[in-house]
């Protein structure tokens, strides 16, 4: 089974409403992730201001880190391997990734859940 | 001697709340002695940053529980906030110090550097105390002179807070685990919230001073905490300034009706609490012999005195408008904590500028407003706005609650609810309000009555999102300024730190002001307000306050400030134009 990892960047409180602007894409990522989750993935989301050490253990988030900066996540890696840096996958990434049978299925909001990413 | 209220059969747990300088620490160390001296065992627990528990019973005491030899049964401890913040950072961002790069390290930290950090680990600290049995089995009563807010209580009591990357170490968005750094296990937090909540073993003095604003904030606190099974509450007035004095000069009696009538208009929700007035005392509340007369209720014959103790030569604020004059426009902001009068010295900036000619626009989030509202219109060169904090927070709170919270769960939501009522939200809200007007300070002067915390300002910059959002309301094209670097300007930016001269609010605003250098930004000048010392006096008790001010006033000129001026209390408020200009100097 494919995992993906997720390594966000650091909120300021627990829930990111510190900002002036609500990252809506953050919004529509967690929809996203519930669905793939719902349809047996395997999804795991590190906190840089929680988990550091997650961020540090793994080579590769660490080099990321060395080489572009906190500013650059997030960073999403499957099987352990870079498969996306500076946004979140839409959901058609994500049933790609772990072979989602039936991921002609509409995205909840717009074309890429509610981000501007398309 | 009458007993007071708030000791008539004390629980075993007694915390003392109210804002910096009230006297908290001084009433519940001489709460302590009481009850020890009745012969019971008694623990002290001191959080206060000024921290002179020690100092009072001429001890180091520190982090652990330390006998105090001069009263028999009693035994202290000092918690430093500060300290356990750091700690606490220590543990989360500790392990991957040197391992990751430097500039990631130093942003992990600012995110766990806001005032709600602060409160979490300190109370991280108390819960041993309120349910670790071997730890305080012995003692009959442990005092606090400090309670942790509504804020971090309910926090605690979310489940959503304790879900998501806490459990599994994975989770959703709306899930970040706030209290993934607190060491002890959730139903340690449950039993130390629960024998808050228990009317049995806690009560909770409120404390205050005889001034309408301060009444106001406890009244508030006293509905938050109602609101969460802090049911217990008594009410402590303190520093009242007697009758008797009133006759010796026309400040003392201006202070004695000013108090009076603060204390005839107490808040509604205030007058069911049992209360007890505690009257200024003609003494230093240092040492074992003053903190027993303290909670004496015997009124002391007031002393007809004869001296005369002259107002002390300092920069008046009229001096220091001078300097801000001479630039012709840019953006000064007053920064300070609740009740130290930003929103009064912040009208008396405007109105010196608007009479030397210039162009002003004051703007404040005044909530009685009527210092504000009789400006309006008075001066040709002065426009005046308010923002009303609770309207743009509640604005605010709803677009992200309809946006994010959205595709929430109940318990994520929870979460979101109540991280959307910590105080930084409010000040977010209310500075994103205030920066539609700052703009204007490239042409005229912009006097503002608050400005947001360093750190509030280092995580806004950090995300990005002010840049985005300051290009977005310029249009692209336009060469623009974030507000970060506008602040961090002198020549755009004056930031006026205000303070009163006593101990607790100068150590606030030292704090204020090293959490702005955090952030690049130099507070220009000090403010010291509601000086006795700067007015000449013959009553004893404000005799002896002004002598009292004369060591802060000393700290603050030759430790803190770059400049400064002393701002004198005035007898009557300082409402419209004349007595406004009498604040900063004319006569």
């Amino acid at each position: 089974m494919t995992t993906i990892q997720v390594f966000d960047p650091a909120l300021c409180c627990s829930t990111g409403v510190c900002g002036v602007e609500v990252d809506q894409q953050l919004v529509g990522f967690s929809a996203d992730v519930d669905w793939a989750k719902q349809n047996g993935a395997i999804i795991e989301r590190f906190n840089l201001a929680q988990q550091p050490m997650a961020f540090a253990e793994n080579s590769v988030v660490k080099a990321f880190l060395e080489r572009s900066g906190a500013d650059a996540l997030p960073l999403i890696l499957v099987d352990g391997e870079v498969a996306l840096a500076g946004r979140y996958p839409n959901r058609t990434e994500l049933a790609r990734w772990t072979d989602i049978a039936g991921s002609a299925e509409k995205p909840a909001s717009g074309c890429c859940s509610g981000s501007s990413c398309c | 001697m009458t007993e007071l209220h708030f000791l008539d059969h004390p629980p075993r747990f007694l915390f003392f709340t109210g804002k910096g300088g009230v006297g908290k620490t001084s009433i519940a160390c001489a709460t302590a002695i009481q009850l020890a001296e009745a012969g019971r065992q008694v623990l002290l627990v001191s959080t206060d940053p000024a921290s002179n528990v020690g100092q009072v019973f001429g001890i180091r005491i520190g982090n652990q529980i330390t006998p105090i030899a001069a009263v028999a049964g009693l035994a202290a401890l000092e918690i430093d906030p500060q300290a356990a913040a750091q700690a606490y950072r220590d543990r989360i961002v500790g392990p991957v110090r040197g391992v990751l790069p430097e500039a990631v390290v130093k942003g992990i930290e600012e995110q766990l550097s806001g005032a709600c950090t602060t409160e979490i680990a300190a109370f991280d600290e108390f819960t041993a105390l309120l349910t670790d049995s071997t730890l305080t089995a012995g003692y009959d009563h442990i005092v606090f002179d400090t309670a942790p807010t509504g804020h971090t209580i309910r926090l605690l009591q979310l489940p959503g807070a304790w879900t998501g990357f806490l459990d599994a170490g994975k989770g959703d968005a709306s899930c970040l685990g706030p209290l993934a750094g607190l060491e002890k296990q959730r139903s340690q937090y449950k039993e130390a919230v629960d024998a808050l909540a228990d009317p049995q073993r806690s009560r909770l003095i409120l404390v205050a001073r005889a001034q309408q604003s301060t009444l106001r904030e406890v009244a508030r606190t006293h509905e938050e905490l109602d609101a969460i099974g802090l049911t217990q509450q008594y009410l402590v007035v303190n520093g009242i300034l007697p009758e008797a004095e009133a006759a010796q000069d026309l400040l003392a009696t201006a202070i004695c009706q000013r108090e009076q009538r603060a204390l005839a208009e107490i808040p509604d929700v205030l007058k069911t609490l049992s209360l007890d007035l505690i009257e200024l005392k003609p003494f230093n509340l240092v040492g074992l012999a003053a903190l027993r007369q303290l909670l004496t209720t015997d009124l002391l014959a007031g002393t007809v005195s004869e001296v005369t103790t002259q107002a002390i030569q300092a920069p008046n604020l009229a001096k220091l408008v001078d300097d801000i004059a001479a630039d012709g426009h840019g953006l000064v902001m007053l920064m300070g904590k609740g009740g130290v009068g930003k929103t009064t010295l912040a009208a008396a900036v405007a109105v010196e500028l608007a009479q030397r000619g210039l162009p002003v626009h004051l703007t404040t989030s005044d909530p009685a407003a009527n210092l504000t509202e009789t400006l309006n219109g008075v001066l040709d060169n002065l426009t005046v706005s308010r923002i009303d904090p609770h309207a743009e927070t509640e604005r605010y709170r709803q677009h992200v609650l309809e946006s994010k919270g959205a595709n929430l769960d109940a318990p994520g939501r929870a979460l979101l609810e109540e991280d959307l009522r910590s105080p930084c939200t409010e000040e977010i809200a209310v500075f994103q309000a205030f920066s539609r007007i700052i703009r204007e300070a490239g042409k005229k002067f912009v006097v503002m009555d608050t400005a947001p915390t360093g750190h509030t300002l280092l995580l806004l910059d950090a995300t990005g999102a002010y840049h985005r959002e300051v290009s977005r309301q310029m249009g692209s094209n336009t060469h623009y300024l974030t507000p970060m670097m506008q602040l961090q300007d002198p020549k755009q930016t004056k930031v006026l730190l205000v303070t009163l001269a006593e101990t607790t609010p100068v150590l606030e605003a030292a704090n204020l002001q090293a959490d702005l250098r955090r952030a690049g930004i130099e507070p220009w000048a000090w403010v010291i307000n509601n000086s006795v010392a700067a007015t000449t006096v013959h009553s004893p008790l404000l005799r002896q306050r002004a002598a009292n001010e004369l060591q802060e006033i000393d700290a603050v000129v030759h430790q803190y400030a770059p400049r400064y001026a002393v701002v004198p209390l005035l007898r009557e408020d300082p409402v419209g134009v004349e007595r406004l200009l009498e604040l900063a100097g004319h006569h």
